[in-house]
């Protein structure tokens, strides 16, 4: 992610430990970025589009969204399809991260504009690998500024 | 009363028995008077030729006494003819007297009688005209003069008068006897069809009154039918909804349950790599031990310690978490005790136990027991009441006081809905269904919470017969309606029995 703005990982997963996990092996891949990580949907949402719901606050930033379905306050999906309908954030990749594997629920996500979807692996070495490779691929990847 | 099939057959068949008999006994009286008025009627003529032949008679006896007095006055022959002709069918016109009045009573003697007068007379005529023909005129003429002759004839005369007066009894009874006939036939008619009228209207009345009651019969095994359709889909519905419950609840479990699993599975696995700088630092001897001292006191100090409180809390949120299906699913067997319980003090108890904490927020709790008594288990009751007041309570709008209204109806028969109304913070419309899953909360997560609480009271009240519905408007307020069978005991439970 070689840009003049760096790119900031936005991680909404309720789980700590999955979050701490999630961070370790990201930066085993290389990956330095900024990850702001959030344990709850509210806080998400206030990040992403402000107190005021607008979205502005986004403008001009760089974001990557890794996003859990399963959040105790609200559903990922939810946080979805906010981000693709608003104008400030559509463009932000969004990597659904969830245990998740039902097909209508990833059709659905798809559908919704999600950018890539995976299911967490069950077993950690699984779990481990699948993040490691998502860390090189988020290395190479290009992120475009939020209008 | 209901009219039976049986029953409704017999009664028709009785009815129509009875009409069938009323006939013939009409058809019999019927023919009856009319063997009445036949006799009346030959009594009428047989008079009538008692008469026309008594009147011939007299006329000829009267012929032959013109035909003697015109010949004892001429003494000429040709006057004699009328006597002659009388004294030859004299004996037929007798005869056809005595068969006419055959046909009549008690006639016998008078006719005996008027046959010896008219004999006399008949002789005493013979016996002047003989003496008249002989020559002896002078002899007849006194002979008629001694007044025998005449005698004879008042004699003759009374008995025709008798007789004649006897057949006009006769004839006057009969004619009696045709009236009361002709009136008995006229009652027995006009009885007759009032009676067959009668039994027509009752055969009719039941008819009726049996195809009312097939047609009421019908509606209703019409309505039953529709009714059981709806309590069929009604039923089918609810068979899916528990079905798609199960399944998401089974997802929640598995997901719930692994996702502190791979936490632990992951920092056990990042406790491990911790050991290779430890190692290393142990196994290294002089200056390269200071070198990779510092990456060892950094995995012992900071990354093992934080390895270890992850796989602690994940372990103790596993723990809980299994604790709390556990105790929804022991809700699912414990034994019910329905008893009868009065709402109002119920309600009132539970409003107790949270009231302090509404009135601290300058609120208050509003109890409206519309259906005073229902018969259900007492401990689910106070679960559920309890649960949605903390709920109340707990996601109460921070900017305004709280008012809480709890509310008992009944919204159909046997059934009581019971409504925890506030005005609290309100539940946004995507998450009405999920504040009821396990382990699901909504809004902002700003009070304790495990998201047990709700799916726990969905549990009991399912367990009780009954559902729970939310109705919320976010920011504004949330009315949870409990719906309950009024009586417990009329619900079959499949697991229990």
């Amino acid at each position: 992610m070689t840009h003049a703005k760096p790119v900031s990982i936005v991680m909404i997963e309720d789980d700590e430990g999955h979050a701490r996990l999630i961070e370790k092996n990201i930066r085993r891949a290389g990956v330095n970025n900024e990850i702001i990580p959030f344990t709850n949907g509210t806080d998400a949402l206030a990040y992403l589009f402000g107190a005021d719901g607008s979205g502005m606050v986004s403008s001009g930033r760089q974001l990557l969204i890794l996003l859990d379905l399963n959040l105790p306050d609200m559903g990922g999906v939810d946080i979805l399809e906010k981000v693709k309908g608003n104008v400030h954030t559509k463009r932000s990749p969004v990597v659904v991260l969830t245990t998740t594997d039902d097909s209508r629920e990833i059709q659905r996500c798809y559908d919704l504009g999600a950018n890539v979807y995976i299911t967490k692996p069950v077993n950690y070495e699984g779990f481990a690998n699948a993040i490691r490779q998502l860390g090189l691929f988020f290395s190479v990847m290009q992120v475009p500024e939020t209008p | 009363m209901p009219i039976s099939q049986s029953l409704f057959r017999r009664t028709n068949l009785l009815l129509m028995a009875a009409g069938l008999a009323v006939l013939v006994a009409i058809v019999g009286a019927t023919l009856w008077l009319t063997l009445a008025t036949e006799r009346n009627f030959a009594d009428v003529v047989a008079v009538r030729e008692v008469r026309s032949a008594s009147a011939d008679l007299m006329s000829l006896v009267q012929d032959a006494e013109t035909g003697q007095r015109g010949f004892l006055l001429t003494r000429d022959p040709a006057y004699l003819d009328p006597y002659t002709n009388a004294v030859a069918r004299f004996e037929a016109r007798f005869k056809r007297l005595t068969v006419a009045v055959a046909d009549l009573p008690d006639m016998d003697p008078f006719v005996d009688r008027l046959e010896v007068s008219l004999n006399a007379k008949m002789a005493e005529l013979a016996r002047t005209v003989a003496a008249a023909q002989s020559g002896d005129f002078a002899g007849a003429v006194a002979m008629v003069g001694e007044g025998r002759g005449k005698s004879l004839m008042d004699e003759a005369r009374a008995g025709f008068s008798s007789i004649l007066e006897r057949s006009e009894a006769t004839l006057v009874a009969a004619i009696a006897a045709q009236e009361a006939t002709a009136a008995r036939l006229r009652w027995v008619t006009i009885i007759g069809a009032i009676i067959i009228l009668a039994l027509a209207g009752a055969a009719a009345w039941t008819i009726i009154g049996y195809t009312g009651e097939i047609m009421t019969a019908r509606r209703e095994l019409e309505s039953l039918n529709a009714g059981l359709e709806e309590r069929v889909a009604e039923r089918t519905d609810a068979v899916v909804k528990a079905n798609e419950e199960i399944q998401r609840f089974a997802y929640i479990v598995t997901h719930d349950l692994r996702a502190p699993l791979v936490n632990i599975m992951g920092f056990t696995s990042e406790l491990e790599s911790t050991f290779k700088p430890i190692e290393a630092y142990v196994d290294a001897e002089g200056e390269k031990a200071d070198d990779l001292k510092a990456e060892a006191v950094l995995a012992l100090k900071t990354d093992a310690p934080e390895a270890l409180d992850f796989i602690r809390s994940s372990t103790r949120k596993m723990d809980g978490l299994i604790n709390a299906i556990l105790k929804i699913s022991r809700e699912g067997a414990r034994a019910l005790k329905p008893e009868r319980l009065m709402l109002e003090p119920q309600l009132e108890a539970a409003a107790a136990a949270v009231h302090h904490q509404a009135a601290e927020t300058g609120g208050g709790i509003t109890i409206d027991a519309q259906v005073d008594k229902m018969v259900t288990d007492r401990f689910s009751l106070d679960q559920i009441v309890g649960n949605l007041l903390d709920n109340a309570i707990k996601y109460r709008a921070p900017d305004r006081p709280l008012q809480i209204v709890a509310r008992t109806l009944a919204p159909r028969s046997g059934w009581v809905a019971i409504e925890i109304e506030d005005n609290g913070r309100g539940i946004a419309a995507g998450d009405h269904e999920r504040i009821f899953e396990l382990f699901r909360r909504s809004g902002t997560q700003n009070t304790p919470g495990e998201g047990i609480g709700l799916a726990h009271v969905r549990s009991l009240v399912r367990n009780l017969g009954g559902d729970i519905t939310v109705r919320s408007e976010f920011g504004v307020g949330t009315t949870f309606t409990v719906l309950l069978p009024a009586d417990l005991r009329t619900v079959k439970r499949s697991n229990q029995t």
